[in-house]
């Protein structure tokens, strides 16, 4: 099955061709029947990858073909098949399968549907270039392919104008990274002579130091424009523009984990270049826990889901930073399974809803939606990672690792933010399911999804329950950790075999952290003890700060983008005057030139004659020059 | 006393130049074609001067102005000819008035 | 005494030259002008016989001073010209033709001297053998091909000079 391993994304790009071809006049719903089949036998080629490789075979690079040649640098078509990435083949199909069953129903009005499924498809084609390569040229093309989706996908109502500013504004802060990566990939084959990842890891020593860390923080700024960390992270929230089904694919479970699977994949080099570690530990707890701070006071459902995202991602960062890039993986895994759910569920209540996202509008939907309520009431536990579900074992295994590797402050910073997750999840689900409905004409229309949209909730709710157990326990000795430690892992990053009393008390912790802010969560918007309304006055300023998203936007706006504006507007006056004025100086040129030649143009044959004469007496000086010795030769 | 080439050669030079003086002063189209004879019998007397000073040597200078007697007959042919169908046209010979090539 | 006659006849001949010619350019009315070139033909003929080429100077009176005088005295009489003041006879390019023809002149006619005879003496009699054995066998295809000339000439000219006839 390895050997047909490029058959995942051939699934894929099928459809994209045949949904893109023919879908708008020939093949209507069909698109989206086309589409979710193509996945759906990607992710069965995808676990027959994944039990070849869990079987012990080892790893292997299928090359397509020979793509680029060029004097020292050598680039192929070629995947990489190991551990890391048979679990991200299997996530990406498995997760995008059931998305795509799901939007069958979800975007059935939808006039743009054969063009939904198209886009949607070649993502997931791009997204699996980006993890099968083997070398950092082929996953650019999937990293770019990403990119471009993400744009196409979230302007994808572009008859309103926030989707396609929203898009455009997306895919600007994505090339800024880009830019990150490039030069990390253009370095990387300056010190090393390939781009190739096992030519790459095998040789880190001829590295400086100084090379690496410039390599390793160049992608690392690549990943915080794809995974929206600090500082390129404020895409993500207005990306919410786009379908839910989008938000629930790109935007939490593949795209965006891009720029985990980036460090996790390129761990030898971080592993080697000292500081850059700790620059991706510490933006991804900070990210983690400003983004956290934000999701507290939204209103748009979707909005909160989005600011929770980033603060997962920056978990996964900081598992990285710390040394535990297993756990980076493992949290990836979860998170797909739960934030997926979370946001399907979103897509579900808006659904029922006709349309409306704001919660202050919602209230006491778990009576009109039953399914939809169970299944998020499950994923909102793991978000808040509640024992036994899913998110619980990694998110713990993550502030262990960040305690036990001898960062105290990072990982108060992750209990800090443990108790805000499980605060604003419990909000969340408050406000949207329980209590009294605040629209009584929303509550009377409400209505249950179809089952083509909940039977993936409920598969997703299965993975978000079972997942972590099944893969991460015992923690550290878990079988994730047996089937990826080797792959991720360098030599002496992680403290080995801690007591089990530490690792229970630590665990203890988390969940006090967790339950702390679910109780805080109740007792506000149950008892109103204290009240909600209260503390929002009463926090002033700090609310209307965090209400306004720290007014990062306008920062970027008025400092960085008037900047630019001010630059374009001396190149565009460069171009006017200096270039285009030095073609037209050429051009005027030209023809004064031509016109005061032409005056000798006379008509009189005489004047010619005179020329002749002329043209003769010089012959006779030159000539004479040289006979008579004036001028030598 | 033999009258040394080199007096025959300036006659010649002074004749050619007083013809191209004519060409270049005159307006008259005829007068122009007159002060062409004239640089093409200046180099008759040329050729024929150095011919029989070095008959002993070569000959054939004197051969050459047979062949300019031609050419000089046809090109006065035509020339004429030219002048006399442009005096249809506008009737001047003046050649500072013939100027419709003007660039 | 006979010794001083060439170098007289030479003396003689050169003015007359030099002085028809400057007519030719000078002169104020054309049909002058004319007749000054016919002479000047004449004492070039005069010059040829003194350089011992009596056959060349013979075809000079035939061709310059009979054929080609009379055409240009053709072209005269077909091609009126309204009376106008002298200063009118002139181009307005004089002054730069006399810049740069002058120089040229003077440069050249000194120049001019610095021909020497040849060592051995020219040789004595005649021009006609010589030139007759030349042209009709030596340069028997030129001369052919001069004829070919001439008729061309001739039919360009007719054509040139032909009315459009309706």
């Amino acid at each position: 099955m390895i050997e047909n391993v490029w058959l995942i994304p051939a699934f894929p790009l099928a459809a994209f061709l045949i949904d893109g071809l023919f879908g708008r006049r020939w093949l209507h719903k069909w698109t989206g029947i086309i589409a979710s089949t193509a996945v759906g036998l990607s992710a069965l080629v995808a676990i027959g990858v994944f039990l070849e490789v869990l079987g012990g075979r080892a790893r292997t690079t299928v090359t397509l073909y020979e793509w680029i040649g060029v004097g020292d640098f050598h680039s192929s078509v070629a995947a990489l098949v190991d551990p890391l990435s048979s679990v991200m083949l299997l996530v990406v199909t498995v997760v995008s399968f059931l998305i795509f069953v799901y939007s069958n129903a979800y975007m059935e009005h939808d006039h743009g549907f054969h063009r939904f499924f198209t886009w949607l498809s070649l993502f997931v084609f791009a997204m699996l270039i980006l993890v099968m390569a083997d070398n950092y040229l082929l996953m650019f093309v999937g990293w770019e392919g990403v990119g471009l989706c993400s744009y196409l996908l979230i302007g994808f109502w572009f008859e309103r104008p926030e989707p396609y500013v929203a898009a455009k504004k997306a895919f600007v802060m994505n090339r800024i990274g880009d830019w990150g990566y490039t030069i990390g990939m253009i370095t990387t084959f300056l010190v090393f002579g390939s781009v190739q990842f096992t030519d790459v890891f095998e040789h880190v020593g001829i590295a400086t130091q100084a090379n690496l860390t410039l390599i390793c923080v160049a992608f690392f700024f690549g990943a915080t424009g794809k995974s929206a960390q600090l500082p390129l992270y404020s895409w993500l929230p207005d990306a919410m523009e786009g379908p839910t089904p989008v938000s629930a694919l790109i935007h939490a479970a593949t795209m965006v984990t891009a720029g985990v699977y980036l460090v996790a994949r390129s761990m030898p080099l971080f592993a080697a270049a000292g500081p850059s570690l700790a620059v991706v530990g510490i933006v991804g707890a900070v990210t983690a826990i400003f983004a956290a701070t934000i999701a507290l006071v939204q209103f748009d459902i979707k909005r909160v889901m989005a600011y929770s995202t980033v603060s997962q991602l920056g978990y996964m960062f900081l598992a990285l930073g710390v040394g535990a890039p297993v756990a980076a993986i493992f949290h990836l895994a979860t998170h797909a399974f739960f934030k997926a759910l979370l946001f399907l569920g979103s897509g579900s209540v808006i659904h029922g809803l006709g349309g409306e996202q704001d919660m202050r509008k919602m209230g006491g939907l778990r009576r009109k939606l039953p399914v939809t309520y169970w299944t998020m009431l499950l994923a909102g536990g793991a978000l808040a990672a509640l024992p036994p579900l899913a998110g619980f074992w990694s998110k713990d295994e993550i502030v262990a690792a960040a305690f036990l590797g001898g960062y105290p402050v990072l990982w108060a910073v992750g209990i800090l933010t443990a108790v805000l997750t499980a605060f604003y999840v419990t909000r969340a689900m408050w406000l949207t399911f329980h209590g009294e409905p605040r629209d009584h004409h929303l509550y009377d229309h409400a209505h249950e999804s179809p089952a083509v949209m909940t039977l993936p909730l409920m598969a997703l709710a299965v993975g978000t329950v079972v997942l972590g157990i099944a893969i991460g326990f015992p923690p550290e000795a878990g079988f994730i950790h047996r089937f990826l430690g080797p792959v991720v892992e360098v030599e002496g990053l992680v403290e080995h075999a801690p007591e089990a009393a530490t690792i229970l008390l630590l665990a203890g912790i988390s969940v006090a952290a967790g339950v702390l802010g679910i109780l805080v969560g109740l007792s506000m918007y149950v008892r109103h003890r204290p009240d909600p309304a209260a503390v929002s006055r009463a926090a002033g300023p700090l609310y209307r700060l965090l209400v306004n998203k720290y007014f990062v936007d306008e920062l970027y706006d008025h400092r960085i983008v008037e900047l630019f504006r001010a630059a374009f507007g001396a190149m565009w006056a460069f171009d006017v005057h200096v270039i285009d004025g030095l073609a037209n100086r050429l051009g005027w040129l030209a023809a004064t030139g031509g016109s005061s030649l032409r005056r000798a143009q006379t008509g009189i044959v005489g004047n010619y004659a005179l020329t002749i004469v002329a043209g003769l007496l010089l012959v006779l000086v030159v000539y004479g020059g040289y006979a008579a010795g004036i001028f030598t030769r | 006393m033999v009258v040394p080439l080199g007096a025959f050669i300036a006659v010649s030079a002074v004749l050619f130049f007083i013809g191209t003086a004519g060409v270049l002063v005159r307006r008259n189209a005829v007068v122009i074609l007159m002060s062409v004879e004239l640089m093409l019998n200046a180099t008759n007397l040329a050729l024929v001067a150095f011919s029989r000073r070095f008959s002993s040597i070569d000959e054939r200078g004197s051969v050459f102005v047979v062949f300019i007697f031609v050419v000089a007959a046809a090109e006065v042919a035509v020339g004429l000819a030219i002048v006399l169908s442009a005096y249809r046209n506008k009737p001047t010979v003046d050649v500072d008035e013939i100027r419709q090539l003007r660039g | 005494m006979f010794d001083l006659i060439e170098p007289a006849l030479f003396a003689l001949l050169t003015i007359a030259i030099v002085a028809a010619g400057a007519g030719v350019v000078l002169a104020n009315r054309i049909t002058t002008s004319a007749l000054l070139m016919a002479f000047t033909f004449l004492n070039i003929a005069g010059m040829f016989v003194l350089l011992g080429a009596e056959t060349v100077a013979m075809f000079q009176v035939l061709i310059y001073v009979g054929a080609i005088t009379v055409l240009i005295l053709y072209g005269v009489m077909f091609t009126p010209q309204s009376p106008r003041p002298y200063g009118l006879f002139f181009q307005t390019q004089k002054y730069w033709a006399a810049l740069f023809v002058v120089p040229i002149a003077i440069f050249v006619a000194l120049v001019a001297f610095s021909f020497r005879d040849s060592a051995t003496v020219g040789a004595k009699g005649g021009d006609l053998l010589p030139l007759a054995t030349s042209v009709f066998r030596d340069f028997a295809f030129p001369f052919e091909v001069a004829s070919v000339l001439l008729l061309a000439a001739m039919v360009g000219a007719i054509v040139l000079v032909k009315r459009d006839e309706d």
